[in-house]
């Protein structure tokens, strides 16, 4: 009897204890759908699509299938693998069209995530499409997954602080290097832990520029398999530069990844203007590195009818590009020429369990279409096709957009580059390097371990 | 059926905090009622009692009530828990990847995933970890309450009433916004932490980023936990302490025992048994914790220096879609919680039966 209950008491507790590893039945991303229903899904992930963006395509799709509506579902992008691991297998649930991270791509399309859609290649805009980005959500010469917009990286600097510190606008790779720790050393402003060039430690996506810059790369194809190659001597010099960076100009935590590093080169921010100190003591960089949105973040506070700063919907302080002190310019590489930067982006493509693919074609078509391609770069999203990227426009950050995104770069195609991103092991080798580790030793260390992540698909 | 297996890693996320938070209002409840364990004593006698009965009288009809009572309750049991946590064990014996996730067929591996598990020493240092953290966590948990209802059991009724509503408020925070809360005031930045110490003299604490060294990490993650779990001990003890006499005490003080002999010698026996299960229950939810480290890691340190058992299971599971592997993670997670859980349980009983 005693034992009996000691039993059922242990069962009891490992109920408990296994009901935090079982699970809940149902993906809280389902679309549910029932039968006959004419709505067609599309999902996009995070808000950079607008609503403008999102009403065009909801009209236009509508117009042109009588009696099918579009719903359109954020994802958040934190949150889209996970999802697309659960829902794109699952007919029932399965969005139709689907907005993919470029470098989430290989990982799904080799799966077989996605239809195929090589024959529609030409009509969506075929050779004129950006090739890197048709090429990572291609297998074996079939286009499953095609660019849906890019956006690139490139460098915001405070005019005022470098004129300060007495240097100028680089033209070589070197010369920025010495030129953000000179503007740290002299520090002009005599703020307390400043930093010529804000870079976070673990944030790989930015610091892999002085990588590429160097002739390194992460990783490439031997054969039929995936080699991590951080222990390539190039790759290693670009570490290198960047870990002397990271020493002598950034005082960035080796741990901070690409967060809102515009926080530090405004005057102010979100947390000195709420207690109504709008004081100096927010600048804390010179220069930062962010992808062209990041643009927006940038300037001083408006000031709305009340005198306060002026706040948008979401309650974020609406700021006005100031030419006084901020500017742009491309990261240049060694030779002179833009530096290559990780390109931004994503690929959209149709799911392969799509229970409507006639509709989800029409759709790609407009997404596709002149007018809708014209309206993407109008807000500010590289499109994706090259002949419209005129619609840009032509002001200083269309154009450091445009330079930057020439010689930008994707992350390998390796079938397991999602996973790699999700264990976060970029991150750490990054950060550890940012901490004063041994390079070679430390790039050693991170090709064992990711190198047989890159091959299991 | 194979879209639940992200579930299975993921759902770590959600309800690692959520079923042991779930799950404390009823623990508080039955403690609360059993007192020194004295109805679980008297119910069991009960039931032998209707067992003599039966036997011993007319049993010419079977009695089908209970059973239709309690029918509900296991079929609800069955489905919540049977089918995932079956499912789990198969697919621990599985090799099951993304691949699988879509459609290719996972096959069997027998103990590859097992193997794969204890022969790598990463698990190992994890477990340590876990284990270390989570008896540091139980242990202060425990302390710190037992601390509060004393104080409680003490203090005037008014005085009783703040406490108890400003731990309640603690207890129903929900964990998002407690470690967003956390997270600022920890911030390396902006954070409050960082400003009194800069404020109180210590400059060096300046942007001091609070999170990049693990033990510092675990100082962190400590203080949030116990503050997070303290309230529940501190009502259960509260609790078992309305429960000890004051003759007894009284008797004892005209004995000449001090207020230390008379904590040490009367009134801890006498909550033991409480004491014991909450003890039991810290252990298993702090060996299981998920949502603080997790949210505490997307804002700063090195996940692989950081992880305890639920996010290392989250990432080989869902971060690296290793699901066979994550599962087989969570059934040796579970057999680590039977094999502490066991002497505990144990003693219970032993308790109990007296």
């Amino acid at each position: 009897m005693k034992k009996l209950t000691g039993l059922a008491a242990l069962a009891t507790a490992a109920a408990l204890a296994l009901s935090g590893c079982g699970g809940s039945d149902k993906p809280d991303g389902s679309s549910g759908k029932d039968a006959g229903d004419k709505e067609l899904t599309l999902w996009l992930a995070g808000n950079d699509t607008n609503d403008d963006l999102r009403k065009y395509l909801k009209d236009e799709f509508s117009k042109q299938n009588q009696g099918w509506t579009l719903k359109i579902e954020t994802i958040d992008w934190g949150d889209l693998v996970t999802k697309l691991n659960t829902s794109l297998p699952d007919a029932k649930n399965s969005p139709d069209v689907v907005e993919v991270g470029n470098t989430q791509s290989p990982t799904f399309t080799n799966v077989g995530a996605f239809m195929d859609i090589t024959d529609m290649y030409k009509e969506l805009g075929g050779d004129d499409l950006l090739q890197s980005f048709v090429e990572v959500g291609a297998v074996d010469g079939k286009n499953y997954t095609l660019p849906y917009y890019f956006g690139s990286r490139y460098m915001f600097y405070r005019t005022d602080v470098w004129q300060e510190a007495g240097v100028t606008v680089p033209k070589t790779l070197d010369e920025f290097n010495n030129a953000v720790i000179t503007i740290t050393d002299k520090n002009p402003r005599g703020i307390k832990d400043f930093s010529g060039f804000f870079l976070g430690g673990s944030d790989w996506r930015n610091g892999v520029s002085w990588v590429f810059a160097n002739g390194g790369d992460l990783a490439k194809k031997d054969g039929d398999q995936w080699v991590s190659t951080l222990s390539d001597p190039n790759t290693v010099k670009g570490m290198k530069q960047l870990q002397e960076l990271q020493q002598k100009a950034s005082k960035a935590p080796a741990d901070a990844k690409d967060q809102s590093p515009w926080l530090y080169i405004n005057d102010t921010d979100e947390a000195s203007e709420e207690n109504s100190q709008t004081t100096n003591t927010a600048l804390a960089a010179a220069t930062i590195m962010a992808p062209g949105w990041a643009h927006w973040s940038i300037g001083d506070p408006t000031i709305g009818a009340d005198g306060q700063p002026a706040r948008n919907d979401g309650g974020v302080i609406i700021r006005e590009w100031n030419p006084a002190k901020f500017g742009v310019f491309v990261l240049p590489g060694n030779d002179g020429k833009p530096a290559p930067v990780f390109a931004g982006g994503s690929n959209i493509g149709i799911s392969a369990k799509s229970q409507h693919p006639e509709q989800a074609k029409s759709l790609m078509k407009i997404i596709f279409s002149e007018e809708y391609q014209k309206m993407l770069g109008g807000a500010g999203l590289g499109p994706a096709n090259s002949q419209y990227v005129s619609s840009l426009g032509d002001d200083e950050f269309a154009k450091a957009l445009v330079d930057s995104a020439l010689n930008s770069k994707l992350t390998p195609a390796a079938p397991g580059w999602a996973k790699v991103e999700a264990a976060g092991l970029l991150d750490e080798f990054f950060g550890k390097v940012a901490q004063g580790g041994d390079v070679a030793k430390l790039a050693k260390e991170f090709d064992d371990k990711i190198t047989p992540v890159l091959n299991n698909g | 059926m194979t879209s639940h297996s992200p579930e299975a890693g993921q759902s770590g996320k959600t309800s690692a905090a959520g079923t042991s938070r779930l799950a404390a209002p009823d623990a508080a409840g039955s403690s609360d009622a059993q007192g020194n364990g004295a109805s679980a004593v008297r119910l069991r006698k009960r039931a032998g009692r209707t067992g003599r009965a039966h036997r011993s009288g007319r049993g010419r009809t079977f009695r089908w009530t209970p059973y239709l009572l309690i029918a509900p309750a296991v079929g609800i049991l069955l489905l919540a828990l049977a089918y995932p946590i079956g499912w789990q064990l198969v697919t621990s014996f599985k090799e099951f990847g993304l691949a699988q996730q879509f459609g290719q067929p996972a096959e069997f591996n027998g103990l590859d995933n097992y193997i794969k598990i204890v022969t790598t020493g990463e698990t190992w240092m994890v477990v340590v970890r876990s284990v270390v953290f989570c008896l540091v966590n139980a242990f202060l948990t425990v302390a710190a309450g037992t601390a509060l209802a004393t104080l409680m059991n003490a203090v005037p009724k008014a005085v009783r009433l703040i406490l108890q509503v400003a731990l309640l408020l603690a207890w129903s925070m929900p964990v998002v916004a407690v470690m967003t809360v956390w997270n600022w005031l920890f911030d390396w930045n902006h954070g409050t932490i960082n400003w009194l110490l800069v404020q109180a003299g210590a400059e060096g604490y300046s942007r001091h980023n609070w999170l990049e060294n693990p033990l510092s990490f675990y100082g962190v993650a400590t203080v949030i936990i116990v503050w997070m779990s303290v309230p529940f001990v501190a009502f259960s003890m509260y609790a078992a302490l309305t429960q000890v006499s004051g003759e007894v005490l009284e008797a004892a003080q005209i004995d000449g025992a001090n207020a230390w002999q008379r904590f040490k010698g009367i009134v801890v026996p006498m909550v033991r048994p409480v004491l014991m299960i909450v003890l039991l229950l810290q252990i298993i939810w702090d060996l299981r914790v998920f949502t603080q480290i997790r949210m505490l890691q997307d804002r700063g340190s090195f996940p692989s220096e950081t992880d305890l058992l639920g996010t290392y299971i989250y990432r080989e599971g869902v971060g690296a879609s290793h699901f066979g592997m994550a599962a087989a993670m969570s059934v040796f997670v579970l057999l680590i919680t039977m094999v502490a859980a066991w002497p505990y349980v144990r003693s219970l009983m032993k308790e109990e039966t007296i």
